[in-house]
C-alpha cells in the first residue's frame, strides 16, 4: 500500500568512485547497504516507496569507458553501461545494424527518462517488463562485468534469476554489453502493449528476430522473447523450435504464436489479467511473426 | 549523511551550492536557489513538470541527484528568454493558447525547446511523441502541439 | 460627432485576447503556493493516516514522535473538537473516535524538514479496533450495513439537503412528477439498465498544498492552492472557533483544480497544526500518491435507469435510482446527489418522472466536487439508454434526440420551464461535423469503425444565494485595477474578467490589471470558483462595478462641462461628448477630481466602483416531489460526437475524431471557450478509456501515475473540432453562460455509443480498457479464443 511513500528521497551517502577497482571493492565491502546506480530511475522510486533503503548509493557512471558506444564492422557492437537510451536511438550504426535495439529503446517511458535510462540498467533491474531485454537476448548480448576478481563476461540468456534478481554478486558492476554482428538480412520486431499509446510499462511485450538459417529444417531461425508474462523475460522455446522444424507458413506461424501463449505464465495484477495477457501473447506474437516473415521474404 | 560542494552553470551563470546526497536537482533549484519555475508534480519521473535541460538534454530533475550535476550546465524555464526577449516557443505558447493553469508549462517549454534544437521541423507525430513525458490536464495538448508547430515555423522564418 | 479617426471602438468582449497571465506562466515567474518563500521559520507537516477503512481509535501514543529532535508539534483529533463541512458538517479535522477510510488523518506533525516529519509520523503508535466496513453504496443504503455515522441526525445540515438519520443515507433527493406507473403502459418501448461508474480523481498537475500560520493573537493566515478562499475562510474559522475576519486566506495561481481544490479538504490540517506552533508557517504538501486518495475523489455511482417512449419516439416516462458512493464524508458530495436528482432526465422533456438519488456513506475515499458535479457519471448511462431506446423503436439516434431534447419552455423534471437554449443547434452541428449517417470503412481488416453522439446539460449547482462581488479602481496612469474573489485555475477567469471590465467601463483590455493574488482581507467576496459560474456571476458583478465607476466619471465630467451624462461616453479610456465633441482622458480625473470653474474649488475624488451580484430567483424544491418553480439559475447545454476504431487484436480504442458543440450564450473569449471544449474532451476521453481508482477492500491499488493512467499527448484524436453556439442567457453578461465543466460531461456515453456502433457491445461502466473490450468481444464471438 503506497501510503508510506516518502515526500523526498530518504537519506543516504553518495559515493563516486574514480575507478572500477575502487567501485567493486566498495560495493563488496558494503554489500548489504550499498547499491550501484546509473540513471537511477528505478532505484530512486524504490527508495521513495520504502522498498529499498541503501546507506550508500554508488555512482558507477563515467568509469573506465562505460560511456563508449563502439561499432566494429567485423566484431559487432559494444555499448558502455552508461550510454543512455536516447544515444542508442540516435546512433547511426545502431540504427543501421541493430534497428531492433532502437525499436525497443524507443518504447521506453519518455524522452526525459531515456536521457537517464540505460540498456544495462534495464537489464540489471531485472524486471520481467524490461523493454530492452528481449532485444538484447535475441541479439545474443554478452554482459561485461567487473567484480572483485576482475573482468568477466556473462551470457545474458542465463543472467536472470527472478524478478529483480540477477546473477550479479556483491562487488559486481556491469561495464557494458556487447553484441556480435547480427545474422545477415535478419529482421526484428518489438511489439509493446501498454494501456496508453506510449510511455506505459508493458502489459505484454513481444520481441521477434527472424533470419535465414540454412542449417535448420525450415531454413529460418526465429527467436521469440516475451516480456511481462513470466517472472523473468521468457524465451518461447517451444515456439522457436516449432518454427525451426516446420516449413514456415501462415499456419505454422500461428501455431508458434499459440505455443508462445501456452508457455507464458502471466499473473493478474493492477495492469491486466493473466487471461488477457495470454491472449495478447498469442495475438501479438502472431502479428510480429507475420510481419517479420513478410520482410524476410523480400 | 554527507554534504557536497558543487559548482555548476545555471542559465548561463555560475553557481556554487552545498547539497546533501539525497537532494535532487529539482529540490536544489527550488529550495536552495529559489528558482521555482521548475515544478514538483510527482517526484517520481512521471509527470515531467520538473523537466530541465541538463547538458543540453531534457531530464526529470526530480530523478537526478544535485551532486551528480557538479560541472554541469543546466537550463531552466527562467533561462529560456534572453534580455526580456521571449523565445519563439514562449511567444507561440502565449498566442496559440497552449497555456491554461500553467503548471505543466515550464516542463513543456523545456521539452519543446530540446525537440526543436534536435529536430527543427518536426512532424505532428514527432511532436506528440516528444511530449509524452509531459502530462497536461487542462489543455488536452492540442494547442501545445500547435504552439510547437508555430514556433518551428517562426524559427525557420527568422534563420 | 465622434472623432473616429483617432479612436478604435472595438469592445474586447467576443475577442480572443491573449491570456492576461500567460507571460508570467511561460517565463516561470508565475507563483503557485509551493513557490512562495517563507524563510527559515518554515516548518513542514506530515500526516499520520489510517491504514484501516473502518475502525475505532483506541489509543494514540505520540511520545516517541515528540521526542524526535526537530519535531515542533504533534497534534491529534483530541485538540480539535469542531465539525467541518460545506453542506453537512460530518467530519472533524483530525479523526477523534473513529476512522472511516484508508488515509483518514489521525495525527499531524510539524518539524523542521519533511524527512524528520515523516520519521516522526512513523513513530506515532495508534491502536485500532477494526470495524466492519461498507464498500458498496447499495449495501450501504440497506438496513444490513453497519452505521458509519451514527450521529447523522445531529449534524448541522443545509436546509435543502435531506439526510436519513439512523442510516448511511446522507441525502435523499426525490422527483415525483406525473404518474410513471400508468405511463409505462402507454410506452411502445421500455429500456431498463444498470450502470456502475467507478471512482476517478482530478489529477491536477499541481498537488494540493497549504501553508498556514497562526499568530499569538489567534489570527490565522492560510496560503493555498484554492478555488475557494472565502469558503475556506468561513469553514475553517467556524471549526476552529474563530471569526471569519480572524481567518485570512491568500490564494495564488492554481495549477489545476477541476473541483478538487474547492471547499475544504486537506487545508484545515495545516491550519490546525499551525495553531500549536504560533508564529511559524507550516507547510503541508501532498505527495502525488496522497493526492490520489486523501484529498477529494469523484464519487462512484450505481445507477438504475428505466425509460420508455411511445411509437413516435416521444419519451413518456423515466424512473431513475442513483446510489452515490459518497465515501467516508459526504459534506460536499450530498449536493452532487441533489444536482443529479434535479437533472435526472438529462436534457430531455419527460412528463412522468420518478427519481431517487441517494448519497451514501461508504468506507471509501472522500467524494467531492469534480468537473461536471455528477453530470458525467449520470450521463454516462443515461445517454446510452437513449441510444438503446431509439434503436428499440427503429429510430435514428440523432432524430430521437431531436424530438425529445429540451427547447425553450420545455417543462423540466422539477416542474419549471426551460429557458431559450441552443441545444437543438448543438445537436445538428455536432451531427453534421461527424458526418452522422455515413459510415467510413475501417482503416484496416483488423479494425471496426463506429460513431456515437451524446447530449448534455448542467446547471451551476450552488445554494440559491451564492454571491459574487467586484471592485474597480482607477489609477493616474489610466490603468484600471479590478478586484475579484474568483480564481483562475487555467480556465481563464482572470482574462475574461479583464475583458468584461474593460468593455463595461470603456478602456482597452490591455489597460486592465487584476488585483491578485486573491486575498480575503482585500479581495471582494466570491462564494467559490466552481460550478462554471464565474463568467456569469462574477461577470455580472464586474459589470455592476464598472457601471458604478462609469457613472461617477460621467457625472463628474458632465458637471464640469455643464452637459448631461447621457451625452457622454468613455471610449478607449477617453471621456467623450457626442454633443460638444470635447474629450478628456479618464486618467486626468482618476484620483484627483476636476477643478471647479474660476478656481473656486474641486469636485469629484478618487473613482472607485463597486458591484455585487446574487441571483434572487432560485426557489426551493419540495422535499417530497422535487418540484419548484425555479430550481436553478440556468442550464448550459451541448453535444459531443465521436468517431473511433476498435482494434480486434487487442481491444484498444483509437479515437479518430471528436467534435463538440456547446451553447455558451456568448463567448467572451472564443479561443478560450474552444480551449475549454478541447481540454474537457481530452479529459473525458481519458476518463472513458483509462481512468479508474482501483479500490479493493477500501484501498486504492493504483495511487500513482504508473498505474493510474491519464491521456498523454499521444492519446489525443487526430481531428478535434469545437463549435460555439450562442443563444444568449437573459441575465448573463453579454448573454454569457459557463463552459468549464460541460465539455467533459457527454464524452463517456458518446464513446460508448460509438463502440456499440462499431462492435455491438455495451459495458456496465467505464473505463473501456483494451482488456475489457477484448474479453467482451471474445465472449460475443467477435474474436476467437
Amino acid at each position: 500500500m503506497i501510503t508510506h511513500t516518502h515526500p523526498t528521497l530518504p537519506e543516504f551517502d553518495y559515493i563516486r568512485p574514480e575507478t572500477l577497482v575502487e567501485a567493486s571493492e566498495f560495493l563488496a565491502q558494503h554489500s548489504n547497504e550499498a547499491c550501484p546506480f546509473m540513471g537511477g530511475t528505478d532505484i530512486f522510486n524504490r527508495m521513495r516507496d520504502g522498498i529499498l533503503a541503501p546507506k550508500f548509493l554508488v555512482d558507477v557512471k563515467n568509469l573506465d569507458g562505460t560511456n563508449n558506444l563502439v561499432f566494429n564492422p567485423d566484431a559487432g557492437l559494444t555499448l558502455g553501461a552508461a550510454v543512455n537510451m536516447n544515444r542508442v536511438i540516435a546512433s547511426p550504426e545502431v540504427r543501421i545494424h541493430y534497428p531492433l535495439l532502437v525499436e525497443a529503446c524507443q518504447s521506453v517511458a519518455s524522452y526525459q527518462l531515456r536521457t537517464r535510462t540505460t540498456i544495462v540498467g534495464n537489464i540489471c533491474n531485472a524486471s520481467p517488463a524490461g523493454d530492452a531485454i528481449g532485444a538484447c537476448l535475441v541479439l545474443d548480448g554478452n554482459l561485461h562485468i567487473h567484480g572483485t576478481s576482475g573482468l568477466r563476461k556473462e551470457l545474458l540468456s542465463t543472467f536472470f534469476v527472478e524478478p529483480g534478481k540477477t546473477k550479479l554478486k556483491p562487488g559486481d558492476i556491469v561495464t557494458g554489453i556487447s553484441f556480435p554482428l547480427p545474422p545477415r538480412g535478419c529482421v526484428g520486431k518489438y511489439i509493446k502493449l501498454g494501456r496508453n499509446k506510449l510511455s506505459d510499462l508493458s502489459i505484454v511485450g513481444v520481441t521477434v528476430l527472424g533470419s535465414h538459417e540454412p542449417n535448420l529444417l525450415s531454413g529460418f531461425h526465429f527467436r521469440i522473447v516475451l516480456a511481462s508474462v513470466a517472472p523473468i523475460p521468457l524465451v518461447a522455446i517451444e515456439a522457436e523450435t516449432h518454427l525451426s522444424q516446420h516449413t514456415v507458413t501462415l499456419e505454422s506461424l500461428r501455431q508458434a504464436a499459440f505455443l508462445a501463449s501456452e508457455a507464458s505464465a502471466p499473473i493478474d495484477d493492477v495492469r491486466g489479467s493473466a487471461r488477457y495477457r495470454k491472449l495478447m501473447v498469442r495475438n501479438l506474437t502472431e502479428i510480429a511473426l507475420i510481419e517479420v516473415w513478410k520482410k524476410l521474404q523480400k | 549523511m554527507g554534504y557536497h560542494e558543487i559548482n555548476l552553470t545555471i542559465n548561463g551563470g555560475p553557481e556554487q551550492v552545498r547539497v546533501t546526497s539525497n537532494m535532487t536537482l529539482m529540490r536544489m533549484l527550488r529550495e536552495s536557489l529559489a528558482l521555482t519555475g521548475t515544478k514538483n508534480g510527482c517526484s517520481a519521473g512521471e509527470c515531467g513538470a520538473c523537466t530541465v535541460l541538463l547538458n543540453g538534454e531534457p531530464v526529470n530533475s526530480c530523478m537526478v541527484l544535485a551532486v551528480e550535476c557538479d560541472g554541469a550546465k543546466v537550463i531552466t524555464v527562467e533561462g529560456l528568454a534572453s534580455d526580456q526577449q521571449l523565445s519563439p516557443i514562449q511567444e507561440a505558447m502565449i498566442h496559440v493558447g497552449g497555456v491554461q493553469c500553467g503548471f505543466c508549462t515550464p516542463g513543456m517549454l523545456i521539452t519543446s525547446r530540446a525537440l526543436l534544437d534536435r529536430n527543427p521541423n518536426p512532424s505532428e507525430e514527432e511532436i506528440s511523441e516528444a511530449l509524452v513525458g509531459n502530462l497536461c490536464r487542462c489543455t488536452g495538448y492540442i494547442r501545445i502541439i500547435d504552439s510547437i508547430k508555430v514556433a518551428a515555423r517562426d524559427k525557420a522564418a527568422t534563420t | 460627432m465622434i472623432k473616429t479617426d483617432t479612436q478604435k471602438t472595438s469592445s474586447p468582449v467576443g475577442e480572443s485576447k491573449p491570456r492576461i497571465d500567460a507571460r508570467e506562466k511561460v517565463t516561470g515567474a508565475a507563483l503557485y503556493a509551493d513557490d512562495i518563500q517563507f524563510g527559515n521559520k518554515l516548518l513542514h507537516a506530515r500526516i499520520k493516516r489510517s491504514p484501516h477503512p473502518h475502525a475505532m481509535i483506541k489509543k494514540i501514543d505520540v511520545t516517541k514522535a515528540l521526542a524526535l529532535p526537530g519535531v515542533k508539534a504533534v497534534v491529534t483529533g483530541e485538540d480539535f473538537p469542531g465539525y467541518i463541512g460545506l453542506y453537512l458538517k460530518d467530519r472533524h479535522i483530525f479523526c477523534r473516535d473513529r476512522v472511516r477510510y484508508v488515509g483518514d488523518p489521525v495525527a499531524g506533525v510539524a518539524a523542521i524538514n519533511p524527512e524528520i516529519a515523516e520519521q516522526a509520523v512513523n513513530l506515532i503508535e495508534v491502536e485500532y479496533e477494526v470495524l466492519e466496513p461498507v464498500f458498496d453504496p447499495e449495501y450501504g443504503a440497506s438496513p444490513k450495513a453497519p452505521l458509519l455515522h451514527p450521529d447523522l441526525g445531529e449534524y448541522t445540515v443545509a436546509s435543502f439537503i435531506l439526510p436519513q438519520p439512523g442510516s448511511n443515507i446522507s441525502n435523499h433527493f426525490k422527483i415525483r412528477k406525473g404518474d410513471v406507473t400508468s405511463a409505462w403502459m402507454k410506452c411502445k418501448a421500455v429500456i431498463e439498465r444498470k450502470y456502475r461508474i467507478p471512482h476517478i480523481q482530478h489529477v491536477p498537475i499541481e498537488p494540493h498544498v497549504a501553508i498556514a500560520k497562526v499568530e499569538e493573537s489567534g489570527e490565522a493566515t492560510l496560503w493555498d492552492s484554492s478555488q475557494s478562499p472565502f469558503a475556506q475562510r468561513d469553514l475553517i474559522a467556524e471549526t476552529l472557533g474563530i471569526t471569519q475576519s480572524e481567518m485570512r486566506v491568500i490564494a495564488p495561481l492554481v495549477g489545476g483544480g477541476f473541483g478538487g481544490k474547492a471547499g475544504v479538504s486537506m487545508e484545515s490540517l495545516a491550519v490546525a497544526i499551525a495553531t500549536k506552533v504560533k508564529g511559524y508557517p507550516v507547510k503541508l504538501l501532498l505527495t502525488r500518491e496522497e493526492e490520489f486518495f486523501t484529498a477529494f475523489v469523484r464519487q462512484g455511482l450505481v445507477a438504475y435507469f428505466k425509460m420508455g417512449c411511445d411509437n413516435n419516439g416521444q419519451l413518456l416516462a423515466m424512473e431513475n435510482t442513483f446510489y452515490w458512493d459518497g465515501g467516508a464524508y459526504t459534506e460536499y458530495g450530498v449536493n452532487i446527489t441533489r444536482a443529479a436528482g434535479y437533472s435526472c432526465t438529462g436534457p430531455y422533456e419527460v412528463a412522468n418522472v420518478k427519481t431517487d438519488s441517494y448519497c451514501i456513506y461508504t468506507n471509501h475515499p472522500v467524494g467531492g466536487p469534480m468537473r461536471g458535479f455528477g453530470m458525467p457519471e449520470m450521463h454516462a448511462g443515461l445517454e446510452q439508454c437513449i441510444d438503446e431506446l431509439a434503436l428499440e423503436i427503429g429510430m435514428d439516434a440523432v432524430e430521437f434526440r431531436r424530438r425529445n431534447c429540451v427547447k425553450a419552455d420545455s417543462i423540466l423534471a422539477t416542474g419549471g420551464k426551460m429557458h431559450p437554449t441552443g441545444l437543438s443547434e448543438c445537436l445538428e452541428k455536432a451531427a453534421e461535423a461527424i458526418d452522422w449517417g455515413w459510415k467510413a470503412p475501417p482503416s484496416a481488416p483488423n479494425k471496426r469503425r463506429g460513431k456515437g453522439l451524446a447530449l448534455m446539460w448542467k446547471a451551476p449547482a450552488m445554494p440559491g444565494n451564492a454571491g459574487s462581488s467586484a471592485w474597480i479602481e482607477l489609477a493616474e496612469d489610466g490603468m484600471l485595477t479590478l478586484g475579484v474573489g474568483c480564481q483562475d485555475m487555467g480556465q481563464g477567469a482572470f482574462t475574461v474578467a479583464a475583458q468584461m471590465a474593460a468593455a463595461a467601463f470603456g478602456v482597452p483590455y490591455e489597460s486592465v490589471r487584476l488585483a491578485t493574488p486573491v486575498d480575503t482581507r482585500f479581495s471582494p467576496y466570491e462564494w467559490q470558483t466552481v460550478a462554471s459560474r464565474i463568467t456569469w456571476s462574477t461577470g455580472n458583478a464586474i459589470i455592476h462595478a464598472a457601471h458604478d465607476a462609469r457613472r461617477q466619471v460621467l457625472d463628474l465630467v458632465a458637471k464640469a462641462w455643464d452637459e448631461t451624462p447621457q451625452d457622454l461616453d468613455i471610449v478607449n479610456g477617453m471621456v467623450v461628448s457626442f454633443r460638444s465633441e470635447r474629450e478628456i482622458p479618464v486618467k486626468n480625473l482618476a484620483v484627483a477630481g476636476l477643478p471647479k470653474a474660476d478656481d473656486t474649488g474641486w469636485m469629484g475624488g478618487p473613482i472607485i466602483g463597486r458591484g455585487s451580484f446574487m441571483p434572487a430567483y432560485v426557489t426551493g424544491l419540495d422535499p417530497d416531489t422535487g418540484q419548484g418553480e425555479h430550481a436553478v439559475v440556468h442550464f448550459t447545454t451541448g453535444a459531443q460526437a465521436i468517431e473511433l476504431e476498435v482494434d480486434l487484436d487487442t481491444g484498444k480504442i483509437d479515437i479518430l475524431k471528436g467534435v463538440a458543440a456547446f451553447d455558451v450564450g456568448r463567448a467572451i473569449n472564443p479561443d478560450m471557450v474552444k480551449a475549454q471544449m478541447e481540454g474537457g474532451l481530452i479529459q473525458g476521453i481519458s476518463s472513458a478509456l483509462f481512468e479508474c481508482l482501483q479500490l479493493k477492500d477500501g484501498i486504492v491499488q493504483n495511487p500513482s501515475f504508473v498505474d493510474y493512467r491519464i491521456a498523454t499527448s499521444a492519446d489525443i484524436p487526430k481531428s478535434v473540432q469545437s463549435i460555439i453556439v450562442e443563444v444568449p442567457q437573459d441575465d448573463g453578461p453579454w448573454g454569457a453562460r459557463g463552459i468549464g465543466e460541460h465539455s467533459m460531461v457527454p464524452t463517456i456515453p458518446a464513446i460508448a455509443n460509438a463502440i456499440y456502433d462499431a462492435i455491438g457491445i455495451r459495458f456496465e461502466g467505464p473505463p473501456f480498457t483494451a482488456e475489457k473490450v477484448y474479453l467482451a468481444m471474445l465472449e460475443a464471438g467477435i474474436v476467437k479464443g
